[in-house]
């Protein structure tokens, strides 16, 4: 029993903390090193980010992606034309805006979108 | 979220924000517990300044495992586990080289603690009676709050030898923190 007492004792002992003057330097130096940590992340994962993204632009770029797509949107244009103007009333089909560039600014839009999603789950992660 | 909710907010409130990325919490739970931690740390046997490394340390797995943290116990001896795994790691990687040396510093002060027994001392000065594994058991099993299992573990060291070191310590601080008592020589209520 003593020997339990003793012990009841020396864990409430332990559970006192003295009070450290420089505790607030302590939390802030801490809450600093938080901070450094999600900087350094943000930085790292946009420098890799951007090193993808040169590394796949080159890649694309030097397969001929572009030019082929290009030959392609080409081809099709008129038949999508054709088909889209079935289809919308002529007073909604855009003058002087040729149908494939906007079918390359719906790609680069979503591309944005796509890069918003990802950037909003890194920093969830 | 303004510091004024933060400081009167409960440490399982601050633990939902923080885990949802609010740093302004976890500082909020730096704050309130930091001491309590860096604390055991130099009880264990760190110094000051290292105490002072280990527990930020702690606080920063903290925050990043803090979804791990399920309430069962309180926030601060979460922490205090963590920060305890952390410096038991570090002192075994010192410790070959640094407990001879220690040990007979220990040996030392043992002599002076003998003669001043009668009077009470606080229990950091008691502490300072102990060798460094002496110290590291009884400050995880009593300070933070592990099993003698755990404790082995943690330390990758035999059961036995932890609860021996763990038996003759608390000798030594019943020596120093209540001279004159007779508390018998019953098992420990630490257990396995």
């Amino acid at each position: 029993m003593a020997e339990f007492m003793f012990e009841r004792e020396l864990e409430r002992m332990f559970a006192e903390a003295p009070a450290f003057p420089d505790a607030q330097l302590f939390a802030v130096q801490v809450e600093e090193r938080l901070a450094r940590g999600w900087t350094f992340r943000r930085f790292l994962i946009g420098g890799l980010g951007a090193v993808g993204g040169v590394i796949g632009g080159a890649q694309l770029l030097g397969s001929g992606v572009l030019s082929r797509a290009g030959e392609l949107t080409a081809a099709s244009q008129h038949y999508a034309a054709a088909q889209v103007a079935q289809l919308l009333p002529t007073n909604l089909t855009p003058s002087g805006f040729p149908l494939g560039e906007a079918l390359w600014m719906s790609a680069a839009l979503a591309l944005v979108a796509v890069g918003l999603a990802l950037t909003r789950a890194i920093r969830e992660i | 979220m303004s510091d004024q909710p933060v400081a009167a907010a409960h440490d399982l409130e601050l633990v939902a924000l923080a885990a949802a990325g609010g740093r302004a919490a976890f500082g909020e739970l730096v704050r309130r517990h930091g001491s309590a931690v860096r604390a055991l740390l130099r009880r264990m046997g760190a110094d000051s300044s290292l105490a002072d490394d280990v527990a930020q340390d702690a606080f920063l797995a903290a925050f990043e495992q803090i979804a791990d943290f399920r309430g069962e116990g309180t926030f601060q001896a979460w922490v205090k586990r963590i920060a305890a795994r952390l410096y038991v790691r570090r002192w075994r990687r010192e410790a070959r080289q640094a407990l001879a040396a220690v040990a007979a510093e220990a040996e030392a002060d043992d002599t002076h603690a003998e003669a001043g027994a009668a009077n009470r001392i606080d229990l950091d000065e008691a502490l300072k009676a102990l060798t460094p594994a002496e110290r590291v058991c009884v400050t995880l099993c009593y300070g933070g709050g592990m099993s003698h299992g755990e404790a082995a573990a943690a330390l990758n060291t035999p059961l036995g030898t932890v609860k021996s070191h763990v038996k003759r310590g608390l000798d030594k601080l019943r020596q120093r923190l209540a001279p004159g008592r007779d508390f018998g020589a019953v098992e420990s209520t630490v257990h396995g």
